[in-house]
Formats: structure tokens, sequence, C-alpha cells
């Protein structure tokens, strides 16, 4: 497993303008610049008209909670240090069908439901005996 | 929210029909259990023991093996050689194996031996994960560790490993389609029960009650311990060969009459398919019921590689069993039971209580059912299938007796 795993590698290709924007407190994908469409995972192409200019545009921050699971015990070494906690994944408000992997954070699993509207939060994230940290995007409940 | 569209986020492998050119004419079994301390080579040849003891064949009849290279230490070519003193020419394919390949196999296996690279073939995968988890060298989250993407966006959130990926899907079908917790117990109690109806399964010992499913702890919550497969050594094998041979063979001949192959557009990550609370057996089963020339409502009983309680019942959808989101229904009450009068569904207890070996047991399973000898058995089975799952891919394979 890589050093400084569960932390990202900032520096691998595809995913680097993700955390650099992260680290400017920022939420970017991949954005094709002839169709439009926002690409995600980070492709070499556009999924849908295989043009190769994809640039990195900003994003509201702003996204539906598509579904959680609330992990009691982490069930692997790298998060038993964030135990308990709820990950999941966000449906983004510019294109519902790209769905953001993520952390929900100030709140408790009974608030949350289906659907509902979450914002994004930048946090640092940093593991126990993991040198590094990252800011990351995280969510909560739409205030 | 509608659903999207089929084609629009997956599609299925154009496979030339092979209905009734091979049959599966030999099956085997290694010891199931949990940390063994053997490895991977040695439960795979005890299990090929097996399948050719049951074929009535010597290890020189054999000449093609299957396998599936990717997945840990497998007996491969040089190692079968090495371990059974076989010098003779082998046909070897690497679309062996455990998973969707369990499925697809007989397929390869139809096209060579049409050709005429081989007459009869083995298709063997054991796995050690018990043991290997006990030393922390491997297992099932290792594939998904290594992987760039995962590794960059999905596990630094903590959405790892695999019950927090189906614990995620499970509740976005629960919000869909109003699954409910006790449907899903029942699928894990259906198996456990044939579990306990079968000497060779690793949970044969354990009952399992609906209370007792509601009462154990969540492991990633709406998934409970009982929602996930076992960890187990073990292993499988069988062998094929033409219908035609497999006449003059010891056993009843079970016949491929039906092959399907889908695939998931978004590859291995979950987290963007576009139906998310779906398999690829939208696309897979389809495909394998019209090569065989049948309709869900045919088959008499069903093996689904089932890692989750979530994905037996999703795949019971997908493969049009009923209508999507009917599920929780379709299995609730012991439907899935093998003498409830519902679809008998994991007769030997799946991979939630039989044994954690990656599909290839639930092939034998549906060759012992035609053939009468199952532990759990389906009065009259004539027609038989196997849901082959592997996230991003899905493989239905179609078993029947003569007719
Ligand atoms: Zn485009």
């Amino acid at each position: 497993m890589r050093a400084g795993f569960p932390l990202p590698d900032v520096n691998w290709e595809p995913t680097r303008g993700f955390w650099q924007a992260a680290q400017r407190r920022e939420l970017q994908m991949p954005r094709c610049e002839r169709c439009g469409l926002i690409n995600w995972y980070p492709p070499p192409r556009c999924r849908a008209c295989e043009c190769e200019s994809l640039g990195w545009s900003s994003l509201s921050g702003r996204a539906t909670l598509f579904s959680w699971s609330h992990v009691s015990r982490a069930l692997f070494d790298g998060y038993a240090s964030k135990a308990p906690y709820i990950t999941g994944l966000v449906a983004l408000e510019e294109d519902p069908r790209v769905r953001l992997v993520t952390l929900l954070v100030d709140c408790l699993p009974e608030d949350l439901t289906i659907d509902m509207p979450v914002e994004v939060v930048f946090r640092v994230l940093e593991f126990p005996d993991v040198e590094g940290s990252v800011i990351a995007p995280m969510f909560r409940p739409h205030s | 929210m509608g659903r999207p569209a089929a084609a629009s986020w997956g599609f299925a492998s154009d496979l030339d029909d092979i209905a009734g050119e091979v049959a599966i004419v030999g099956v085997g079994e290694a010891e199931h259990s949990k940390a063994s301390g053997r490895g991977s080579h040695e439960i795979a040849v005890e299990a090929i023991e097996a399948a050719l003891a049951d074929a009535g064949m010597e290890i020189a009849d054999i000449d093609g093996i299957m396998f599936s290279p990717a997945m840990g230490d497998q007996l491969d070519e040089q190692a079968f050689r090495e371990r059974f003193g076989v010098q003779h020419e082998l046909w070897t394919s690497h679309q062996g194996g455990g998973m969707v390949w369990a499925g697809t196999a007989p397929h390869a296996a139809a096209r060579a031996i049409r050709s005429g690279a081989a007459s009869t073939i083995l298709n063997v995968f054991s796995v050690a994960w018990a043991t290997q988890r006990s030393s922390m060298t491997g297992g099932p989250g290792q594939f998904h560790a290594d992987e760039q993407f995962k590794a960059n966006l999905e596990i630094p959130f903590g959405w790892f490993p695999q019950p927090v990926y189906f614990s995620t899907i499970a509740r976005r079908h629960m919000a869909e389609y109003g699954t409910r917790p006790e449907q899903l117990g029942s699928v894990a109690i259906s198996a456990r029960r044939h579990a306990n109806g079968h000497p060779g399964a690793v949970m044969r010992d354990k009952a399992l009650s609906l209370e007792d499913y509601l009462s154990r702890p969540m492991l990633a919550d709406p998934l409970r311990v009982e929602d996930c497969c076992l960890i187990s050594d073990g292993g499988a094998a069988y062998i094929m060969t033409s219908t035609e041979r497999a006449r003059d063979l010891a056993k009843t001949p079970v016949v491929v009459s039906g092959v399907g192959e889908g695939h998931s557009g978004s590859g291995a990550y979950w987290s963007q398919q576009g139906d998310f609370t779906a398999t690829p057996q939208v696309f897979s089963a389809p495909r394998a019921f019209a090569m065989a020339g049948i309709a869900p409502s045919d088959v008499d009983l069903l093996t689904l590689y089932d890692p989750f309680t979530i994905v037996t019942l999703m795949q019971i959808e997908d493969m049009g069993f009923c209508d999507k989101g009917e599920g929780g229904a379709f299995v609730q009450g012991g439907r899935l039971d093998f003498d409830a009068g519902g679809l008998p569904t994991n007769t030997h207890g799946g991979m939630l209580s039989h044994a954690y070996v990656l599909g290839i047991s639930h092939v034998v399973e549906v060759v012992r059912q035609l053939r009468g000898e199952a532990a759990n058995q389906v009065a009259d089975a004539e027609i038989g299938v196997y849901g082959g799952y592997t996230g991003h891919m899905a493989s239905t394979l179609v078993l029947t007796t003569e007719s």
C-alpha cells in the first residue's frame, strides 16, 4: 500500500486539479470545453463528444444527498481514527448524474434523508501516524 | 426521479450461440473452512481430484484448463502440470475461475471444443482468503485499494471497502423502492437455512432467525454482519466436454443451454453507475435466456453470486424474475427456500452461508440440483441458472437436463 494511505496522492495527474482546487477551498471537476459535460471520474477525453479539451471548472458546491453509509467501526485500518463516520454520495446541482464520494459532517445519521439538500464545506483531512494532510470537500445539510 | 434507460448505462457482449454444444460432466469441491493454513494451490488440487472422481475421469483426460490469473494465487498451467505430473498438450484460458467467469467459462470452453483445440476442459478456482486475512497479506479489498481513482477519490473519504459500497446501494434501493431490513434479512435466512442442510457449508451448524438477524449490530448501516458474505478458504472445479461425449460418461449430463455477459459503462466505479440500484444482469440475463429459449418463469432454481443480500435481491429483479423494485416482496418470508414454492435460490447457502469461493460452488450446486443429487433438493429441477457478478460485469449461465 502506498505511503500516505489513506490520504490521496495529490500529484496523481488525473485528479490533481480536484485536489489543487480543494486546497484553495474550491470544488472543481473537469468540464468539456466543447459540449459542457462534467466528466467524472476524470477521463482522457469527453465521454459525450470525445473532445480532448477538458478544463477544471468551478462548481457551486450545492448538491443533494444521493445515499450514504453510517460506519460505526472502521472496516479498514487507515480509517480507525475516524469512526464512527458517515460516508456517501452527493449528486451535484449542475448535473445530478455526477456523484461525488464525500464525508457527511456536522450532522447525525438521524438528521439525514435521501435527496435532501447539502452544501460543501472544506475541512482538513488528516490521519494519525500518516504524514501530511489535505483540505478536502465534505458536505453538510444545507442550512 | 426517473430511471435511466437501460441502454444508457451498460451493454451486453455479443456471444455466439453455443446452446446444447457442451455439458458439465464432473463437479468437485475442496473442503470449505475458516482459516485452514492451506495454500490456494493445495485447495485447488483437492477440488480437481474431486471433480475427476465425480466424472469418472483420469487426469490424462483433461486437455484444457481455465483459471483466473488476475485473482490471487490461482493454480495456473505450470502449477497444474507440476502438481499432477501432466506432460501432454494443454489448451489454456485465462477466462475461467469464479465470479462472472464461473458463468462464462462454459462459453469459451464450447468454442474451444468446437474448434478442436480441446475436448475436455477443467475450470478451477480456489481461495485461501481466511488464511491470508489472518496474516494481512491480501484478501478481497486489495484490488480496490490498489486502484488509483478509488485510492484518490473514494478511500480518502472512507468509502471503502465492499460493505460500505453495498450499504450505500442498499440504502438507495430502500429509498427508491421501499425495500425493508426484514426483506434483506429473508435473503440471509434462506441462505442460512440451506447451509444448515448442506454438509459442506461453513455455516452448517449455525442457525439464523429473523429475530437473530434484526438484533445483529450494523456493520455499515443499513447492512448487518449477516448481510455480508463469509470469508473462507475453499475451492471448486468443474469439467466440461461435448454433449455428445457426455452421454457416455458416468453422470447424467448437465447441458449448457445459454450464456450471457453484461457490462456497466462506468466500469468498476459503483459511485458513477448510471442505474445505481441495478446490476448488469439487466443486459446479461435476457441474452442467456434467449439463447436457451426460456423465460424467467421456466427456471426451477437459481444460484446468485451473493457478496451481500442486496446483490441477490437486485439480481432477481434485474434478471426479470419480478419487476424492478419488487425484489423485497419477492424474497420475503422465506420465498427463496428450496421447498417453499417460490424461487429456490442459493440452495447450498451461497457466499453468505456456504462458502466464499466466488461463485464457482454456485455452478457446482446447479449441476447437483439438475442431477437430483443436492443436499436441499428442489423437486423435479430441470432448468437451473447461475447469476455471476463482478461489480461492473454480470454473467448468466443456463443449465438444463437433457430434454
Ligand atoms: Zn464533450
